[in-house]
């Protein structure tokens, strides 16, 4: 056979080293073993802070939204631009998504754990030999993922965490928007990831990102979420208060429009959660509310302005059926026009609610997703800006909002009339919204990447810089 | 009742095919749970519930012959890497030569197996021949730069750098232009006095290609000399050589226009496209149609002698062995494969066979055809059959467009050709005459669809219009013949009055009558040419006869050139045998 040929399609080229694939994203760290289709371990990267009789505890995963204890403070470890601030706590909320469900939690130190308690009397063996502490990751490489823009300094920091906190043997970092076009199946795509924090793009080219192309804003999901805030301060009938399912104690069924009647639970201020507890558990009623209600103008054309036939969007909009949505404390409505409005400002600067107390500046146009696929564009050679526009891969959870796509399409196609705009975007939900990791597991479980590991014995010898050097 | 009465009844054949119950009738053995008794009351058929134990279903039996291959995690090193990683993957265990033995021989067994496992991939692990890097040429050395590659615009260090890009991203020029991050490193300290720094300057690919090929082509050239190159390799020295950064960046700033285009540039485009797939299909069309025609047109003709054709017995005699080898190509289909083919050479010339040799096997085809007499008394049955044929009504002529033609003329010739015909007249006058009328009826002179009816109707108007001109003519004719007669009365009554003038001078009033009756006459034959026109050709010998008054003589002629053709037609009539059907 000769090698200059790659294996043909109906080949298979796996060849599986159980290693373990890491997409730390903000909303959501993903883990799981190479070669599987979805992540095994899915938790949120906040986790949860109190003080208990004086001893400063963690709650980590899905615990955090489940009991609001006194005192309970939210935090997230990585930056809204993605990268990671809190590095002690971005380790042990990482290796919190491993341990739990993939390679088990480390054990324990042998000293206390029990088993080796010395009767008294005895005096203790030789222990000296023993390691005292198993690596949680001795025998399972690891793949991680980080964003396009992750500065040369932060990566340093990953592969010696990954180095020498888990002792993992052999360590590869890739970008994200690679990984998510593995995952699509193309090896040079323009990659539009919609995540929680920030939208990126990123051009791919034969495996490796352009540099010069990616952008990123910080028009992700949580804006979204602040935009429907917005929108909610501002709604018709009477504002509307979000109320997070463990303030209400029991609801009755109101008529759309009319205000809730709910008893709510009262909770002393001494013993209530910190506010960031109570804006995490209104955000998940908020992406429920995505999930649910919000849509996307289709288009042509923007919200605000007249459709192809000369009818003005906003008046087409208001003509579709609402969609109602009921609120945790009973209230619901119905939402017509709306449900558009939140989320025009990705693609219409111009269009963004105005909140001044939303922690999200008004958006420039420069920010918005057609204007950052336009300027990764040009950010590239011109020779394969045709063949990116015809492989435009969706991904992040947030793409999953109705009628994204379409939107996308559109502005594309009017964009860039003459060449062939083809968007890729996996139907599937779970496709989409751990692109990335799959990507990953799928460049994990090649045969042909485990030349590409950095070894520990190779780090041991070059240090954190190798990083840079081998993972392009 | 047996089936055989039944049969017998229904005129079938006594067996048609074997029963298929009687083979069926096999005696089944009595299922284990069941009683003799019980299966007896069962009677000959089987009951429809499955009887059947509840076991599992057991493996095939070969299955049990083969030895189970386990999978082991097994470690493996990459022979792509430069480390001695090891890492874990399922490994098939490899299939052992010997039957399993017992005992502690077994168990050596077992690890000379795992040692083999071990060993064959230590052999080579399998993807690492996928590993493959681009070619670059060689590096060059201190002297070799000084003396070749030395350039204004680019430094040796810059140039290392380009060349370990390259290396590093196997060529891949998109990658290389983007991380392309050159920091020249702080010089020594005499040359930085001394040099000025060069201001860092922004690198596009087409640069950096350039530098490369220029570098990779002198390398190859410094290997070896141009003269002594393959040449392969002396096509790619040529190559790089030739590359050209400006022309590349002017390429690349017409791939940025192209891909730019605003969407009505678009459509336009589009619609250019369009309309030249349009057009070449359009002349693709065109020139096969012309083909087509001319092909059809070159007639096979044919190269035979045709001089014993020219004599009337010769015809006679082809027409003969025509109607012949018709008739016999008739029966043939009548009576279908089993009526008794005589030999098929005779029966219809080849159809691939040269005009020289349907010549030359025609005569001899006449006494040819009945051979037997199955045949004989085929072909009386199938005059009968012939007579038999009903004929079809003037209607259903026209439906099923049969149409029966009295003279062909030999070969392809088109319809309007003689419509055309008879437009032009012997004399030049008179076509022009014609062409006037026509034009004043406004019918085109060239038909535009020269349909069998069209043609048909075209001829009568010419028939009619001829007519109507010859009637002109007479009636012109007639018209000067009274004004001279009216001339010479005048004057005979001008000398009459001068005679008379001295004797009564009354007689004035009588001389301005006559020209009424002249009138008359003259508007007469127009409106009689005109009603054939519309009628039809059989009436016009009507209307001859009508007029015949007014011009004897020419009408005379007319009709006996009428008479003429209708005699030459009765005379043509009974050679009217060919069947056309269109």
């Amino acid at each position: 056979m000769n090698p200059s040929i790659p294996p043909s399609t109906a080949e298979y080229g796996g060849d599986e080293v159980s290693a373990i694939v890491l997409d730390p994203g903000f909303s959501t760290t993903r883990a799981g073993f190479a070669g599987e289709d979805t992540p095994k371990s899915l938790i949120p990267t906040y986790y949860g802070k109190y003080t208990s009789e004086g001893q400063e505890k963690l709650i980590f995963s899905d615990d955090v939204f489940v009991t609001p204890r006194p005192g309970l403070s939210v935090h997230n470890p990585m930056g809204r631009d993605g990268i990671v601030e809190d590095w002690d706590m971005a380790e042990k909320v990482w290796e919190y998504s491993f341990t739990s469900r993939l390679t088990g939690p480390k054990p324990g130190n042998p000293f206390q754990n029990g088993l080796n308690d010395v009767v008294d009397g005895e005096l203790p063996t030789e222990m000296e030999g023993v390691e005292i502490e198993e690596k949680p990751l001795a025998d399972s490489p690891l793949l991680m993922s980080e964003c396009g823009w992750n500065p040369t300094k932060a990566r340093e920091k990953t592969i010696e965490i990954a180095m020498e906190k888990w002792g993992t043997p052999a360590f590869y970092l890739a970008r994200n928007g690679v990984l998510a076009a593995f995952a699509s199946g193309k090896a040079s795509a323009l990659v539009v990831d919609v995540g929680a924090s920030s939208i990126s793009v990123t051009p791919v080219h034969d495996g490796m990102i352009l540099k010069r192309g990616v952008q990123h804003s910080p028009l992700g999901g949580d804006y979204i979420s602040s935009q429907i805030r917005a929108l909610f301060k501002i709604n018709t009938p009477q504002p509307i208060t979000i109320t997070p399912h463990y303030l209400v104690y029991s609801k009755t069924a109101v008529d759309a429009g009319q205000p809730s009647q709910a008893k709510y639970k009262s909770i002393p201020p001494e013993k209530a959660p910190d506010a960031s507890y109570r804006t995490l558990l209104e955000e998940r009623t908020l992406s429920e509310f995505k999930e649910c209600v919000v849509q996307v103008w289709p288009g042509p054309n923007k919200l605000s302005a007249t459709s192809p036939s000369g009818s003005l969007n906003e008046e087409v909009a208001k003509s579709s059926p609402g969609r109602p949505f009921e609120f945790p404390d009973g209230y619901n409505q119905v939402f017509g026009l709306d449900r558009y409005r939140v989320v025009e400002s990705l693609f219409d600067a111009k269009a963004a609610i105005p909140d001044s107390e939303s922690p999200f500046p008004p958006p420039t146009q420069a920010q918005t997703v057609p204007e950052l696929i336009k300027n990764a564009l040009n950010g590239v050679d011109v020779d394969i800006r045709p063949h990116l526009l015809a492989n435009v891969v969706v991904t992040g959870a947030s793409s999953l909002l109705h009628g994204f796509t379409d939107r996308l399409n559109q502005e594309l196609m009017q964009t860039y009339p003459g060449p062939r705009v083809r968007i890729s975007a996996p139907g599937n939900t779970a496709e989409r919204k751990f692109g990335s990791w799959i990507g990953g597991s799928i460049l994990a479980s090649l045969g042909t990447f485990h030349q590409m590991w950095i070894s520990k014995k190779e780090y041991e010898e070059h240090g954190p810089t190798i990083v840079e050097k081998r993972c392009k | 009742m047996a089936a055989a009465d039944v049969r017998d009844m229904l005129d079938l054949p006594a067996e048609g095919q074997p029963r298929p119950h009687k083979k069926q009738k096999v005696v089944e053995k009595r299922p284990e749970g069941i009683t003799r008794e019980l299966f007896a009351l069962l009677g000959e058929r089987a009951p429809p519930i499955a009887i059947n134990e509840n076991r599992y279903k057991g493996r095939p039996k070969w299955m049990s012959k083969l030895r189970v291959r386990p999978w082991r995690m097994a470690p493996f090193t990459n022979e792509a890497r430069s480390d001695d990683l090891v890492l874990q993957h399922w490994q098939r265990q490899v299939e052992p030569t010997k039957p399993a033995l017992e005992g502690p021989e077994a168990e050596r067994e077992e690890r000379n197996q795992e040692e083999g496992a071990a060993h064959s991939s230590d052999q080579e692990y399998l993807f690492a021949k996928y590993s493959i890097k681009a070619r670059v040429p060689r590096r060059y050395t201190d002297e070799e730069y000084n003396r070749h590659l030395k350039s204004d615009e680019w430094s040796r260090q810059e140039t290392d750098y380009l060349m370990d890009l390259v290396e590093e991203y196997d060529l891949r020029w998109m990658v290389i232009a983007d991380r392309y991050d050159f920091q020249p490193h702080p010089v020594d300290a005499e040359t930085n006095i001394t040099a000025l720094v060069p201001a860092k300057q922004v690198r596009t690919m087409e640069h950096m290609k350039a530098r490369y090929y220029f570098v990779a082509a002198s390398m190859l050239a410094l290997e070896h000399p141009p003269s002594e190159m393959s040449e392969a390799e002396f096509d790619l020295h040529e190559k790089m050589m030739k590359f050209d950064p400006e022309r590349e960046r002017a390429r690349k700033e017409l791939a940025a226009l192209q891909l730019n285009r605003t969407a009505d540039e678009v459509r336009e485009e589009g619609i250019l496209l369009e309309e030249l797939k349009r057009i070449t299909a359009n002349e693709q069309n065109f020139i096969a149609e012309r083909r087509e025609l001319y092909s059809r047109l070159e007639v096979p003709i044919s190269v035979g002698n045709t001089t014993m054709y020219q004599s009337s017995q010769g015809l006679s005699q082809l027409l003969q062995t025509l109607l012949q080898a018709d008739k016999s190509k008739k029966r043939r289909s009548i009576l279908g494969p089993e009526g008794a083919a005589p030999s098929p050479a005779a029966q219809t010339p080849a159809p691939n066979a040269g005009a020289r040799d349907s010549r030359g096997d025609t005569p001899s085809n006449v006494p040819v055809a009945p051979t037997n007499k199955k045949a004989v008394a085929a072909a009386a049955a199938n005059k009968e059959a012939q007579q038999n044929f009903r004929t079809l009504s003037p209607s259903e002529e026209t439906k099923y467009g049969v149409q029966h033609h009295d003279r062909l003329a030999p070969g392809v010739q088109f319809r309007s050709d003689r419509a055309q015909k008879l437009t032009q007249a012997k004399s030049n006058v008179q076509t022009q005459k014609l062409a006037a009328a026509l034009a004043e009826l406004e019918v085109p002179l060239r038909l535009v669809m020269p349909t069998e009816r069209v043609c048909k109707e075209f001829e009568k108007l010419i028939h009619s219009v001829n007519l109507l001109l010859d009637a002109r003519k007479v009636a012109e004719k007639v018209e000067s013949e009274i004004r001279v007669l009216e001339a010479a009365k005048q004057e005979r009554e001008r000398k009459a009055k001068e005679a008379r003038e001295k004797e009564k001078p009354e007689v004035k009033t009588e001389q301005e009558d006559n020209p009424v009756p002249a009138a008359n006459v003259t508007s007469e034959p127009t409106r009689g040419a005109a009603l054939p026109s519309t009628d039809g050709h059989a009436e016009t010998a009507g209307g001859h006869t009508g007029e015949a008054t007014a011009r004897e003589g020419t009408s005379h002629k007319r009709s006996a050139s009428v008479l003429s053709n209708t005699s030459e037609k009765s005379t043509k009539r009974p050679k009217k045998g060919a069947l056309h059907v269109a």
